[in-house]
């Protein structure tokens, strides 16, 4: 890291950010007044839904959107004011989706991406840093999804960033890619360096982030720790009961530990403050009814219960996890 | 603008055009294909006998004969049904019936080969009864350098230039955009300059092999001559790929999908192809066709390497064409620098 990584200033800076999107007779609001302060030595991220406006977000930050209104502050900077090429030359960038050159061997690539950098690290060092070097001679095809996306981060290692962005950086990888994956982004933030990444993964929001801002419909609706979000839940624990038959709505919530009742198809789904508490009384209703219990288990709230707790909406949305 | 930015870049997009079989294929085997295919169709040739038939009936032996003498008529002796037939159905160009008062010409004024018929009948004819079997005689052109191939071969190159500059730039780029490699090229610290130079350069390279594999064809398999300067040739190519990679580049620096690529080269291309000077000598053209043609920088590089071929040309007599050319280029360059968009 260079000495200007310890000045004072926050690596980001966005304050009342808008951008909207026209096609044709549609407007997108895309991101709506939003405000965020990444500090130095921070790994951020931005927890969302498709289409809640994380790309965008990144992508303003990046100097690749222009906002519609709004202040954008990168490493101090502003971008549009002649210091475009000092901030590329300070930053790291894994764009949502790139492809690189088809019949371009992984140094290859990596040396283009280095040749412009004035300075930085070695093409063999950024290999190492994402452990592809056995794969360093292998064409673009011969990639693996993981090993493409770990050839991606070692594009935006190259100039040795003192910030580093993060699209969706493990969308679509195999748990052991995405581990691959985590590792090097805690040893780059061991070094000094700040993330900015994005996710629909809460479980990566969660091992990854030192904070998290929840974003949903271009406005961050939460900001915290992982854990200080879980914990301003009102209950963080559930008792999930598998059965055809159950005891009433009132029956359930007069146990006083209970908060909530969710029922699915023969499941229902009880918010607890806790489980010890709780599960003794739940069980002496079900016996006392006679309803039989096919399946019992809980869980330790997470950050996906935060988003449904404020948007009513699930996170994933559908997708595979 | 950093050279070794140029030069990675330069590399990078040579090697994407080399490992791809199809490209090469495409650039360089097809238009040698081109030149033997069309080398072939050309090759000089004695005309062909002009088929014709005399009618059977008496005294018609005497003209048969006189006719027979004639190199260029390929006659027979017909029954008058047939020898009807054969005319109704093209296979002969001219039919003669003998009666009474001499010869009869009969045929197709619609067919091409019915004047020319007319014609060596009538020489035939006369020949025999001033009993001189000889035709005068008739001369193939076909000395090196004036044939159509040597007239066509500069152009294939031209037009090679052409499509090789404009097609191996314009999908790459577009495609490049299309796939979010050049976004993400635009948020690193490399200019806009750096990359177009060093793709520019990559890939006008490529084409210099290219139209020099062409122009040996040429020389060693149909004989084209080369009188002029090797080096004034060498200018040409170099010149003429640059301005057309250029052209490719303007094309590509704003299209978002390959269909709109593709619509605009071929938009670009046509005109060229047809007007260009490749394939026959626009020089015949006039009124605004002919402006048109002189304002085509293919019409210069065909120009430029005929000169340079076909006639004993040097740098001193194509520095016209050639500092047209290379001002059309830096002119590209310059636009494409201006609109090029990254995303
Ligand atoms: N270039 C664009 N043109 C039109 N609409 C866009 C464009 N980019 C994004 N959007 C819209 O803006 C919203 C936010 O998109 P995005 O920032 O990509 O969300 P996320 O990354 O969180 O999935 C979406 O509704 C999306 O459809
Ligand atoms: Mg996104």
């Amino acid at each position: 890291m260079s000495s200007s990584a310890i000045d004072g200033v926050p690596a980001i800076e966005l304050r009342a950010l808008r951008k909207t999107y026209k096609l044709r007779r549609t407007e997108t609001v895309a991101v709506d007044g939003l405000d965020l302060v990444v500090n130095r030595g921070e790994v951020f991220g931005l927890l969302g839904p498709n289409g809640a406006g994380k790309t965008t977000t990144v992508e303003i930050c990046e100097g690749l959107t222009i906002p519609d209104s709004g202040t954008v502050s990168i490493l101090g900077r502003q971008w549009g004011q002649g210091e475009d090429h000092a901030i590329r030359a300070r930053i790291g960038v894994c764009l949502q989706e790139t492809k690189f050159h088809e019949n371009a061997n992984v140094r290859e690539v990596l040396s283009l991406f280095r040749s412009c950098f004035d300075q930085g690290r070695s093409v063999d060092e950024a290999l190492a840093l994402v452990s592809l070097e056995e794969k360093q001679d292998a064409r673009q095809k011969s990639l693996s999804g993981g090993q493409r996306q770990r050839l991606a981060v070692a594009t935006a290692l190259l100039g040795d960033p003192e910030l580093l962005f993060l699209d969706e950086p493990t969308t679509g990888l195999d748990p052991q890619s995405r581990r691959q994956l985590w590792s090097v982004v805690r040893d780059y933030q061991a070094a000094g360096g700040t993330v900015l990444l994005t996710t629909h993964y809460m479980e990566e929001a969660q091992q990854l982030c030192d904070r998290v801002a929840i974003v949903d419909r271009g406005k961050i609706i939460a900001l915290d720790s992982p854990a200080d979000l879980i914990k301003s839940l009102a209950a963080e624990h559930f008792i999930l009961i598998d059965g055809e038959q159950s005891p009433s709505d009132e029956d359930l919530l007069a146990v006083p530990e209970v908060v909530a009742v969710e029922r699915q198809t023969e499941r229902i789904v009880l918010t607890v403050e806790s489980v010890r508490g709780a599960l003794p009384l739940l069980l002496q209703i079900f016996s006392a009814r006679g309803i039989e219990i096919d399946g019992l288990s809980t869980r330790h709230a997470t950050l996906e219960d935060v988003f449904v707790d404020l948007t009513g909406q699930s996170l994933r949305d559908g997708e595979d996890q | 603008m950093r050279w070794r930015v140029v030069q990675m870049v330069a590399r990078t997009a040579f090697l994407e055009f080399w490992r791809s079989p199809a490209a090469v294929f495409w650039t360089y085997g097809f238009p040698l294909m081109m030149a033997v295919v069309l080398g072939f169709a050309f090759q000089p040739s004695p005309p062909k006998p002009v088929p014709i038939a005399v009618v059977e009936a008496p005294g018609a032996n005497a003209v048969f004969q006189s006719l027979q003498s004639s190199k260029r008529l390929a006659v027979e002796m017909l029954s008058p049904e047939l020898a009807d037939e054969a005319l109704a159905r093209g296979r002969i160009a001219l039919l003669i019936k003998v009666d009474v008062d001499g010869p009869v010409l009969r045929s197709d004024p619609t067919r091409p080969e019915a004047e020319l018929a007319h014609l060596l009948v009538h020489r035939a004819l006369r020949d025999a009864r001033q009993g001189e079997v000889a035709m005068a005689r008739i001369e193939v052109e076909d000395r090196p350098g004036s044939r159509y191939i040597d007239f066509l071969i500069p152009g294939l190159i031209g037009l090679n230039l052409l499509g090789a500059g404009m097609w191996g730039v314009g999908f790459n780029l577009v495609q490049m955009r299309v796939q979010n490699l050049l976004r993400r090229i635009f948020v690193t610290p490399m200019r806009r300059s750096e990359f177009l130079a060093g793709y520019l350069l990559g890939r006008s390279v490529l084409v210099i092999p290219e139209a020099v594999a062409i122009l040996l064809f040429g020389v060693l398999m149909w004989g084209v001559p080369f009188r002029g300067s090797y080096m004034a040739a060498m200018l040409v190519i170099v010149i003429g790929g640059w301005t057309f990679t250029g052209i490719g580049v303007l094309c590509a620096s704003r299209a978002r999908t390959i269909e709109t690529i593709g619509g605009l080269m071929n938009a670009v291309q046509l005109p060229m192809w047809i007007l260009g000077g490749s394939f026959f000598a626009n020089e015949a053209l006039e009124g605004p066709v002919r402006w048109v043609a002189e304002c085509l920088p293919l019409t210069h590089v065909n120009r430029a390497l005929r000169d340079v071929m076909l006639e004993p040309g040097t740098l001193a007599d194509i520095w016209m064409p050639l500092s047209f050319l290379a001002a059309g280029g830096v002119l590209c360059f310059a636009a494409a620098m201006r609109l090029f968009r990254w995303q």
